[in-house]
C-alpha cells in the first residue's frame, strides 16, 4: 500500500498521520510530548507501525511543528515544513471553501486568512501565552480539575463572569477575587473561556478580516466551551474538523505527498526501525565569537547527525565534523 | 594621531562614509565599532532604563566597545535633516543621553544637525565640530565639502548601483567587492530603518536567511528620492518623521510594484515606527502583495522569526503555484 506520513511534534503533544494514495486518512496518532519529542517520535512510530497493513510503502515523509527540524533529523523527513502551512493545506483539503482558520494549541495561537483556497494573511502570537492552550491548563490546575472536566463544567454556566483575560497573571487574581466575591465556579470558568477567546481576538486575530467559514483546529478544540465562546462572539457558527488535534500531521502528509507529484525523488526516510536506536542530545557553549550561541547537537553511536542553535552556521554547514 | 570612534549602530548605515571622510580629512583615525554581538546586547542594556528601545540599548553596546580603543566617539544629534520633518526624540538626546549612562566614555564629539535653524546655524556647528581638531576654518571647510561627495557618492551607489549600505561601504572602502545580484523569481522588498535591516545581529540574518532560500532582495536605499516621494504623497501627503522614507515610501512603493511580497521590521516600542507601519499595513489591504511586519527585540526568539518567514514565503510560492497552474 502506497501512503504518506505527517509527523506534527508540538510543545504539548505528538501527532502523526499515515495518508493513503487518494489522500485518505488511513490512521492517526495523538501522544503528549512531555517535554521527550525524540522518545515521543520514536514511540509515536511504533504505534502506527502496528496499525498499517504489512505492504505499507512510505513514499514520503514530512514533519511540521515547532519540533520539526529534530524531528526531521531523527526520521529522515523529505520534508520540514512549518506550521502555518501545514495547518492551512490540511484544512483547505477538507473545507475547500474555509475563508479564516483558527488555530489554538498548546503554546502557539494562529490565525490563518484564506480567500479563493489561497492564503493571503497570517497572524502567530508574540511572547504572550494568554490565547493559548496552556492558559487554561494553568487555570484549570488551579481550581484542581482536568481539562476535560473544565471544559465540561464550564458549558453549565448561566450567567458567566467576566475576568480580564490580558494577561495570565492578571486573570488569574481577578479570578481569585470573583471565586472570593461567591461566584459560581461554572460561571467563573466560562469567564475564562471567554477571557481566552477575546484574547486571541485582540491579539492574534488584530486587523484580520475575520469572515465565515470560519474552521477551528488544534487541541483546544476539544473544549466544547471555547467553541461556545469563539461561535458568540464572532456571531456565526464554527466548523470543528473531525480530526482537529492532528490536522497539522494530516497537513504535513498532504503536502509530503504534493512533494512525491512535483518531482518523483526517492524517500529519505529512514524506516520504523529508529524507533529502536537511541539517540543522543547535547549541547556546549560555542567561542568563536563573543555571541555565546547554545550550539545543541543529536547524535547516533558517536556520530553528529545535526546541530543548531547557532546565530551563523559555522556548526550546521558540516555536523559530521567534530571540530570547528 | 587622534582616534575618532565610530559606533556601528543607528545612524552609522545611513552617514558612515560621510563621517570617515570628514574625519580623515581633519588628520585624524576612524574606528568603527564591530558588528554587533550578544555581549554588547547585555551590556548596552544594563546601562539603560527599561522601557529604552532595542536600537539605543544596543547603541550603548557599541559606545562601551569602543571606550578606551579611541580618543573621541562621534555622536551626532540629528534633529532635522528637512525642514518641518522631525526626528525621534531618541536621536535629539543621543550624546547627552550616553554621557549620562556611560561615564567612562572617552570625550564625545557631538553636533546638532537642525535645518530648521537655517544654513548659517549649521556651518557654525560643523565649524565648532571641526575646532577639535584645527583652527583653521579652510580647513574645516575643505573636510567638509569632501564629506558632503562622499556622502552623494555613497547615495548613488545604493540608488543607481542597487547595493545594501553595507554592500556599498564595502565597495567605498575596498573592502570586498560586492556580489552580483541573483536572478530569481521571488522578490522579496524589506522596509524598515537601516539599523534594523543590515545589523544581523538584531534581525536573526533575516537578508542571510532570505538569500539562502532563493529570493532576491529589495530594501528602500535602492529607490530614488522621487519613486519615495510620490509614495509618500500618495499614501500621507507629507512625511512628519525624518527616517519616514524607509518605511512609508519604500512600503507604499513595493506595494504597488517591484516585489511579489514586502517584509516590515520594526522594533518592539517604537512609537514612530508603530505609526508608520500601520499606514503600510492599511495600504496592504487595498491591494494584493503580500505585507508581513516583524517585530523585534531582545526577547525575539529565533523559532518565531523562522515560523513566520517560512509561512510567508510559503504562502507567495504556493500562490505563484496556482497562478500557474491556473493559467496552463
Amino acid at each position: 500500500m502506497e501512503a504518506y506520513l505527517g509527523i506534527d511534534v508540538g510543545s504539548v503533544t505528538t501527532k502523526l498521520a499515515v495518508l493513503d494514495k487518494n489522500d485518505k486518512l488511513v490512521t492517526h496518532i495523538y501522544l503528549l510530548t512531555q517535554g521527550k519529542p525524540i522518545e515521543m517520535v520514536q514511540q509515536g512510530l511504533k504505534q502506527i507501525k502496528q496499525q498499517l497493513p504489512k505492504d505499507v510503502n512510505l513514499r514520503s515523509v514530512a514533519t511540521t511543528g515547532s519540533a520539526r527540524y529534530l524531528a526531521g533529523v531523527i526520521v529522515g523527513a523529505d520534508l520540514v515544513k512549518n506550521e502555518i502551512t501545514s495547518h492551512a493545506v490540511a484544512a483547505l483539503q477538507y473545507n475547500p471553501e474555509a475563508q479564516t482558520i483558527i488555530e489554538i494549541g498548546g503554546q502557539d495561537s494562529k490565525i490563518i486568512i484564506v480567500r479563493d483556497g489561497i492564503v493571503t494573511d497570517f497572524g502567530m502570537n508574540t511572547v504572550c501565552a494568554a490565547g493559548t492552550g496552556s492558559f487554561l491548563d494553568h487555570q484549570a490546575l488551579r481550581l484542581n480539575m482536568t481539562i476535560e472536566e473544565f471544559a465540561k463544567r464550564a458549558l453549565d454556566s448561566d450567567t458567566p463572569v467576566r475576568i480580564a483575560g490580558r494577561c495570565t497573571v492578571f486573570a488569574e487574581s481577578d479570578m481569585i477575587h470573583k471565586q472570593q466575591m461567591g461566584h459560581r465556579t461554572e460561571d467563573i470558568l466560562y469567564g475564562l473561556c471567554q477571557a481566552l477567546v477575546r484574547n486571541y481576538l485582540n491579539n492574534v486575530g488584530l486587523g484580520k478580516e475575520i469572515k465565515p467559514p470560519i474552521v477551528f483546529q488544534g487541541g483546544v478544540a476539544f473544549n466544547q466551551a471555547i467553541v461556545k465562546a469563539l461561535q458568540e462572539e464572532l456571531n456565526t457558527e464554527i466548523i470543528v474538523p473531525l480530526h482537529h488535534e492532528v490536522m497539522g500531521a494530516i497537513g504535513a502528509a498532504l503536502l509530503a505527498h504534493e512533494r512525491i507529484a512535483d518531482n518523483n525523488n526517492g524517500s529519505k526516510f529512514k524506516g520504523f526501525g529508529v524507533s529502536e536506536v537511541k539517540y543522543h542530545t547535547s549541547s556546549f557553549i560555542c567561542k568563536a565569537c563573543p555571541n555565546q550561541c547554545e550550539i545543541a547537537q543529536i547524535s547516533l553511536n558517536g556520530q553528529v547527525l545535526a546541530r543548531w542553535g547557532g546565530r551563523c552556521d559555522i556548526w550546521e554547514r558540516d555536523p559530521s565534523s567534530q571540530k570547528l | 594621531m587622534i582616534k575618532v570612534g565610530i559606533p556601528r549602530a543607528l545612524l552609522y548605515y545611513q552617514y558612515y562614509p560621510m563621517w570617515k571622510t570628514f574625519f580623515e580629512e581633519m588628520g585624524a583615525e576612524v574606528v568603527v565599532s564591530p558588528p554587533t554581538t550578544q555581549t554588547m546586547v547585555s551590556e548596552g542594556s544594563s546601562r539603560v532604563v527599561a522601557d529604552t528601545c532595542l536600537p539605543v540599548k544596543v547603541f550603548c553596546g557599541h559606545v562601551l566597545s569602543l571606550v578606551e580603543k579611541c580618543d573621541y566617539i562621534f555622536i551626532p544629534a540629528v534633529r532635522s535633516v528637512k525642514r518641518r520633518v522631525y526626528n525621534c526624540s531618541k536621536f535629539l538626546g543621543l550624546p547627552d543621553m550616553t554621557k549620562a549612562v556611560i561615564p567612562e566614555s572617552p570625550p564625545i564629539l557631538d553636533i546638532d544637525i537642525d535645518v530648521n535653524q537655517g544654513k548659517r546655524k549649521l556651518y557654525h556647528n560643523i565649524y565648532k565640530l571641526g575646532r577639535h581638531f584645527t583652527w583653521n576654518p579652510f580647513k574645516v571647510r575643505q573636510a567638509a565639502i569632501a564629506a558632503w561627495q562622499s556622502f552623494l557618492i555613497y547615495q548613488r551607489l545604493m540608488s543607481c548601483h542597487r547595493l545594501t549600505p553595507p554592500q556599498a561601504i564595502a565597495k567605498m572602502t575596498g573592502e570586498i567587492e560586492p556580489k552580483a545580484p541573483s536572478l530569481t523569481q521571488t522578490t522579496i522588498a524589506l522596509i524598515g530603518h537601516p539599523y534594523l535591516l543590515y545589523d544581523e545581529h538584531i534581525n536573526h540574518r533575516l537578508i542571510h536567511r532570505l538569500e539562502q532560500a532563493d529570493n532576491k532582495i529589495l530594501t528602500p536605499e535602492t529607490l530614488t528620492k522621487e519613486e519615495l516621494q510620490s509614495a509618500i504623497a500618495r499614501l500621507v501627503g507629507r512625511a512628519y518623521w525624518t527616517y519616514e522614507d524607509e518605511i512609508v515610501g519604500a512600503g507604499g512603493h513595493y506595494l504597488q510594484s517591484g516585489a511579489d511580497g514586502v517584509i516590515g521590521l520594526m522594533t518592539f516600542g517604537c512609537g514612530p515606527d508603530s505609526l508608520m507601519m500601520d499606514i503600510v499595513r492599511r495600504a496592504s489591504k487595498l491591494g494584493t502583495t503580500p505585507f508581513m511586519s516583524l517585530t523585534l527585540e531582545e526577547h525575539t526568539s529565533e523559532a518565531g522569526v523562522t515560523t513566520r518567514l517560512e509561512a510567508f514565503l510559503d504562502m507567495i510560492h504556493r500562490r505563484k503555484r496556482r497562478q500557474v497552474k491556473v493559467c496552463a
